[in-house]
């Protein structure tokens, strides 16, 4: 019996294994193309890759971007999700973080071109309203060194994705627990830290991954915000892949592993403490 | 049991990759089929057209008149897909590399390092362009602009369809006299500090910009042009350039730390006022430009006097075309008069045309002599005298990669 109830899960993961095929297969060959140095296996590529200055800054450059993005959607997601989850939770409430989802990420970057940038809505409000001398004087927000437009960009288009993430922690936590701290003489923080975090942090963490992944290998934010120097990772790695000659195509295929093998490494870690995590919660709640 | 599925679908993906070894180009014998027989085979069928679908006029220009002038004429239904050369070209790569005899392109339109990429991988079909009877009767079969594109041989791999040339649009109400040369040009951007910058030459033109000051920068633009692409040969010829774009970025849009990185950034930065001039390859952009209204009425357009880069471009066939014969005729129409008497009128797209003007019909001449491109576009004759070939096409690549060390990473 328990043989069959293996082979029931085999089948019920079919359809994912498959759909996995593609990208696993486009993985595979972007690594096998990134290995194959003039016919023979060889680390030559990385060697190349991992010694140019270009790549490492970019690299950096785009971890920062990412951790900024990344930290400021979740925290203000979850500072709104706290705040207003019996509204969000009518329809109405629903509707109004749903319907930003909808768009996708470049009709956000648009969006903040449109307002911030310096001959922008906001720019122009400014200039008219008197508090700017001219247009020239608002600060660059757009296409910056600093990425602070992609970053609002993505603070803009994920923050939505965070409430979503939470909701279902905040309508359907256990209100108890913190009467109970509450009772024992805890603060509101303590209040926080044992009777609600608990709870939040292993969602948090999760969406966490999910936008670290996503902002680190994205291109078309950086492609509309991003500045001429320095770039992200994948806008480097996009100029390497279509290169006049396709000479540079391993170097494009090198980076796009070494991202990969990043992000893999991140949220292997990440998921082990939220596993963890859950593993000690579930047992405490025996 | 279970495990069958995986194991098909294992043996399906290596049997895709060994694929890769043995490239097949289906090959149609046009050589002893006569025109007439071409034609006929092309009636009532589909031919898909891939190109750059960025500007509305061309756009147009293929929807609104090409296609059902096929219909009408050839009985031909066209079809146009907009999407990047270099995607196109991705596409026939991964086509060729999955061994996918029938693809799903019959023409693209191609140039410079692109027709040099698609050439070198075997992702044409060809030679065809003899076969083409618009060809032979009114296109010089000895031109050198048709022979070699961007110093890559053409074969007869290809079709010339355009002609351009680079020019740069300024807003008349703001710039009384533009700057005739690069020196007057480094003034004017000193004098008007943050209403200059030129496209990053990532962007196809960005890199003609930088191109132009390539070739002023070595002792004559000939050194460039006919000289074979060597590293030394670039950079002995290039110190100029760099020194001059250093001297100028302080003083570009904002003080030179960003660029446009497409030609439509720019033009979007020139439509807000926000600089001064734009620039483009196409002598006769503006006039749509105007048209569609993204530029003010006031601009006009100007070259250097140092000279102005042109160049052709070229209709091609896919190797795994379907429809080889449709593809073949609709090229033909694209090449005829009509078409492109039409291409150059103002109305769509006022692309140059590479015809010889001197093989027309005497009405047909008078037609095209006579036709008024729109004030923007400079007087023929102005074009014509400050004409430069490209060079080899390794330069756009070594441009986009130098650039990045010479001028941005080098605070």
């Amino acid at each position: 019996m328990k043989s069959s109830g293996k082979t029931k899960i085999w089948l019920l993961l079919l359809p994912v294994l498959l759909f996995l095929l593609l990208p696993a297969y486009g993985l595979f060959s972007a690594l096998w193309s990134s290995l194959v140095h003039q016919g023979s296996l060889s680390l030559q590529t990385y060697e190349e890759l991992f010694q140019k200055e270009a790549f490492w800054y970019s690299l950096f450059y785009s971890l920062r971007i990412t951790l900024i993005a990344t930290g400021c959607s979740l925290v203000i997601g979850l500072l709104l999700t706290r705040a207003f989850y019996p509204l969000i939770n009518r329809m109405s409430g629903k509707l109004s973080v749903w319907i930003p989802m909808l768009f996708p990420h470049f009709v956000w970057g648009y969006i903040v071109l449109l307002l911030f940038e310096q001959s922008g809505l906001f720019s122009y409000m400014f200039y008219h309203l008197g508090v700017i001398e001219s247009r020239e004087s608002f600060p660059i927000l757009t296409n910056d060194q600093n990425g602070i437009g992609m970053i609002l960009t993505y603070v803009g288009k994920e923050v939505p994705f965070v409430i979503l993430m939470l909701l279902p922690v905040y309508v359907q936590q256990n209100h108890e627990y913190k009467d109970l701290v509450r009772t024992l003489g805890g603060g509101r923080w303590a209040a926080f830290k044992d009777a609600e975090w608990p709870w939040v942090s292993p969602i948090l963490l999760e969406s966490g991954i999910i936008l670290f992944a996503f902002i680190l290998s994205a291109y078309e934010v950086p492609y509309l915000l991003g500045s001429t120097f320095p770039e992200m990772i994948s806008i480097l790695t996009y100029d390497w892949f279509y290169a006049g000659d396709w000479s540079e195509r391993p170097l494009a295929f090198a980076a796009m592993i070494s991202t990969s093998i990043l992000i893999g490494i991140v949220s292997w870690g990440l998921y082990a403490i939220t596993n963890r995590k859950r593993w000690l919660f579930t047992k405490g709640n025996r | 049991m279970k495990k069958q599925p995986f194991l098909i679908l294992f043996i399906l993906l290596l049997t895709a990759c060994g694929q890769t070894n043995n490239p097949t180009t289906q090959s149609i014998d046009f050589q002893n089929t006569s025109w007439s027989d071409i034609t006929q085979k092309a009636d009532a069928t589909t031919v898909h057209i891939h190109m750059w679908g960025g500007d509305e006029g061309i756009n147009r220009y293929i929807d609104e008149w090409v296609a059902p002038k096929l219909k009408e004429q050839y009985n031909i239904t066209l079809k146009r897909t907009p999407m990047d050369t270099q995607n196109i070209l991705q596409k026939l790569h991964s086509e060729k590399r999955a061994g996918k005899k029938k693809g799903t392109i019959d023409v693209i339109w191609i140039n410079g390092e692109n027709f040099k990429n698609a050439k070198n991988s075997d992702l044409l079909y060809g030679p065809f362009r003899n076969q083409l009877p618009n060809f032979k009767k009114y296109y010089d079969q000895e031109s050198l602009a048709f022979q070699y594109d961007f110093g890559t041989a053409v074969d007869g791999y290809e079709a010339p369809w355009g002609k351009v040339q680079f020019v740069f649009q300024y807003d008349s109400n703001k710039i009384e006299e533009p700057p005739k040369s690069f020196e007057e040009l480094k003034v004017w951007v000193k004098d008007n500090p943050g209403k200059f910058t030129y496209p990053n030459p990532d962007d196809f033109s960005g890199n003609a910009f930088l191109r132009h000051l390539l070739y002023q920068s070595a002792d004559s633009p000939e050194s460039i042009i006919e000289e074979p692409f060597s590293k030394q040969h670039a950079t002995k010829h290039s110190e100029q350039m760099w020194s001059y774009l250093n001297e100028i970025q302080p003083h570009l849009w904002r003080e030179g730390k960003h660029y446009p990185s497409t030609l439509s950034q720019l033009d979007r930065l020139y439509r807000n006022g926000d600089v001064w001039m734009t620039m483009g390859y196409n002598e006769a952009r503006a006039e749509h430009m105007i048209e569609d209204g993204v530029f003010p009425e006031s601009t006009r357009s100007f070259v250097m006097e140092s000279g102005s880069i042109g160049n052709t471009h070229f209709l091609a066939i896919p190797y795994n075309s379907p429809n080889k014969e449709g593809a073949i005729t609709a090229i033909n129409f694209l090449l005829s008069p009509n078409a492109q008497l039409k291409k150059l009128k103002p109305t769509y797209w006022g692309d140059n045309t590479p015809i010889s003007i001197d093989k027309l019909s005497a009405e047909d001449r008078e037609k095209f002599q006579s036709l008024d491109r729109g004030k923007t576009v400079l007087p023929a004759k102005k074009l014509e005298e400050s004409f430069l070939p490209e060079a080899d096409s390794t330069y756009v690549e070594w441009l986009k990669e130098n650039w990045k060390n010479e001028v941005i990473r080098k605070d």
